[in-house]
């Protein structure tokens, strides 16, 4: 159990590899936008406009479901930046990783990989750096097999925030983020929260120390008031 | 010995020389006879189709030596060699080294050159040398001796001839061709007329080439022949260049590549794949053929020749200042065109897709996934309201129990695992698109879209197809509707998972 007074308060910085593992299966859909929302970070810290190539294979397709635009788009992701790669086998997977990687046309991969050798995410590491690019390998379920990935994370659903007008409907969805491992020994477990405008997943407001990012042209509340 | 069935009974299609020199056995003599004149016959039934099949691939081959290469008829190829025969050392060197490599394939042939393609028919077939030459201009010469068969008559065309005592092409010669066509029933008069001006050259007779010839092509012969996918690879960088060389100086990009290694035993293999924008860059095309598998190519007992193709070429502008190494891709529009076509070589056409929006309400509808290109595809408006990350399509069935009939869902279970559903929004009522007609909508229902969240936290979206104790069928009157059975009592589905 972490202690929650020393935890950390601020999200690790995005790294060029990283693990995105579902604490349970049904949990893809919180691991998945979490990856989203950490590439889409990490391609804002260096103002790049590439796509963002999804490598999944038919298997997650038929058990997880197929990525949808819309859905996309309500992460924050515009459609148009989603090129989608379907290979058939795992080894295809991660040729088809690596190559996005190295290319220098994608702002980030995120790549559903069963169990990939330790071998592979070294492989995936470089290929990151080299393309100026963000790894993310999604793992339906955590695994303590070696990774070359930076931050390890552990991602499950939480239960929604308070609706603002209807107490019976979901919220703001959360997610709640585990770093399980990473390089510098940091761990920490967060409690993220979907932004109702720009649809990113954030720190959550009340859980962090500091609030809210400041938003240009937002409104100080006390003024409101 | 081969056999036929025909109209005629069973009848021989293909001697061997013992059957035909030893016995005096003839193609299109009956089967009965021929065991009259030879009982211990060897016969086996054959097989028309593979033999075209075995010719176009002999003709695929053949472009070593020509892009224009026409099967005719069922057991020869015509081959359009205008102005080339001094690349393989003039006229007879050519028919030598196709016999040469036709021998060394196992395949017996007789080859002749001449003005016409009628005229070549006719020495190859009918001249008794297995090479023959006819000079420029002297195909009425060297046709003269020959049979009236060699001009490619109907056969009673041929019988007709002869009746007339004429046996031989010379003899048509001095005869008024007016006068010859009109001897003849219908147009045979005309086809013989025709034939022979086709042969002698009086009318043009255009070959149609099995495969029309590319505009850019890159050609390289070995002396030894390469067994090996590595060697193979090494030999293609300078063809690569030679073809973006071509390319390049009319402004063009190729959009289907294509590699044929020539086999020493006849035959071609071949190795195609598109780009998703067109491209002259060598690097990039050589990384394409060798994802596509260049060691999947079956070269057999080696490949003497290779030939890489831009079947398909699109314009691309030049640019300035163009780096030479594809590993420095400036662009990002290449780069992900250069990403698409690699993935694609290797991965199969249709693996890598973006998403199309529609312009529809119908969660099945509103995206397609569209084979990728470099630039982004523009689609139609969004539903405006969120939508699930991950989506089925179809929908999986879900047990739901709900507290009353159409009120949203307090249980339900999905893939054998029980939700508990702690916090519900909805309906989101969606109604089919009648616009599109039933018929391209099927038994489509009025849906009613749940967004709900379990004791876990996790967001599913469900709906209700149809509504209680309401039937939306369009009925002509009354009548009809109250002799209708029931519909169908509603059921519930799951469309997608929400972050």
């Amino acid at each position: 159990m972490i202690n929650p007074l020393s935890a950390p308060v601020v999200l690790p910085l995005p790294a060029p590899f990283e693990e995105s593992a579902a604490v349970h299966p049904q949990d893809m859909p919180a691991a998945l936008a979490f990856a989203i929302a950490r590439s889409l970070e990490a391609a804002e810290k260096r103002a790049d406009l590439r796509p963002l190539v999804f490598v999944v294979s038919p298997t997650f397709q038929n058990e997880r479901g197929r990525l949808s635009g819309w859905g996309a788009q309500g992460l924050g992701l515009a459609p148009e930046r989603i090129v989608m790669v379907k290979a058939r086998k795992e080894i295809d997977a991660i040729w088809a990783f690596e190559e996005a990687l190295k290319s220098g046309a994608a702002a980030a991969v995120i790549g559903s990989l069963e169990a990939p050798a330790f071998v592979a995410t070294r492989r995936l590491d470089f290929a990151a750096r080299a393309g100026k690019a963000s790894a993310i390998v999604l793992r339906p379920r955590p695994s303590p097999d070696l990774s070359a990935a930076r931050l390890r994370w552990r991602v499950g659903s939480a239960p929604s925030a308070e609706h603002p007008f209807d107490a019976r409907a979901p919220g703001p969805a959360r997610l709640i983020a585990e770093l399980a491992r990473s390089r510098d020994g940091q761990r920490g477990r967060f409690t993220l929260e979907q932004d109702h405008e720009t649809g990113r997943f954030r720190l959550a407001a009340g859980l962090a120390d500091h609030g809210l990012a400041p938003q240009p042209g937002a409104i100080p509340l006390a003024k409101v008031a | 010995m081969l056999v036929d069935r025909t109209g005629r009974g069973v009848v021989l299609h293909a001697v061997d020389p013992v059957a035909r020199d030893g016995f005096g056995l003839r193609i299109g003599q009956t089967h009965a006879d021929a065991r009259a004149i030879a009982p211990d016959l060897v016969s086996a039934p054959a097989e028309p189709e593979e033999e075209l099949r075995v010719l176009a691939g002999l003709a695929q081959w053949f472009e070593r030596f020509s892009p224009l290469v026409m099967v005719d008829g069922r057991d020869g190829l015509l081959i359009d060699m205008t102005g080339g025969a001094h690349l393989f050392g003039g006229e007879e060197a050519l028919l030598a080294e196709m016999l040469k490599r036709l021998d060394g394939a196992g395949i017996p042939a007789r080859v002749a050159i001449a003005d016409t393609p009628g005229a070549a028919f006719a020495l190859a077939r009918w001249s008794g040398q297995d090479a023959a030459i006819a000079p420029p201009g002297g195909a009425k010469a060297v046709l003269a001796p020959l049979p009236v068969e060699a001009l490619r008559l109907e056969p009673d065309a041929v019988r007709l001839l002869a009746r007339f005592g004429l046996q031989r092409i010379g003899d048509l010669y001095p005869l008024p061709r007016s006068g010859l066509a009109r001897r003849f029933r219908s147009n045979q008069g005309l086809a013989l007329v025709r034939r022979l001006d086709q042969a002698l050259g009086a009318e043009a007779e255009p070959l149609k080439p099995e495969r029309p010839p590319a505009d850019y092509r890159a050609w390289q012969v070995f002396f030894e022949p390469m067994t090996e996918a590595d060697t193979v690879m090494l030999a293609l960088p300078p063809l690569a260049e030679a073809l973006c060389v071509q390319l390049e100086q009319d402004g063009q990009g190729a959009r289907i590549l294509a590699l044929d290694a020539f086999r020493t035993d006849g035959r071609v293999v071949r190795l195609t794949c598109g780009l998703s924008a067109p491209s002259r860059t060598p690097g990039h095309l050589l990384r394409l053929l060798k994802e596509k598998g260049v060691e999947n190519l079956d070269l057999g007992f080696g490949a003497d020749a290779l030939m890489l193709t831009a079947i398909t070429a699109e314009p691309l502008a030049g640019r300035q200042g163009e780096l030479a190494g594809d590993a420095k891709l400036s662009d990002p529009g290449e780069a992900l065109a250069g990403l698409i076509d690699r993935l694609q070589a290797k991965l199969g056409v249709g693996a890598v897709r973006r998403p199309l929006a529609v312009e529809s309400h119908i969660p099945e509808r509103s995206e397609r996934w569209i084979p990728a290109g470099p630039d982004a595809p523009a689609g139609g408006g969004g539903p405006g309201r969120p939508r699930p990350l991950l989506m089925f399509n179809p929908p999986e069935p879900v047990e739901v129990i709900a507290e009353l009939p159409d009120s949203a869902p307090s249980r339900f279970t999905w893939r054998r695992a029980a939700h508990r559903v702690t916090k519900a929004q909805g309906p989101e009522r969606l109604s089919p698109e009648w616009w599109r007609g039933p018929a391209t909508q099927g038994p489509w229902r009025i849906r009613d879209y749940y967004a709900v969240e379990d004791s876990e936290g996790r967001r599913f979206w469900l709906f209700r197809d149809g509504l209680y104790d309401r039937d939306e069928r369009p009925f002509q009157n009354m009548a009809e509707a109250e002799t209708a059975e029931p519909p169908p009592m509603p059921r519930w589905w799951l469309q997608g998972v929400f972050s």
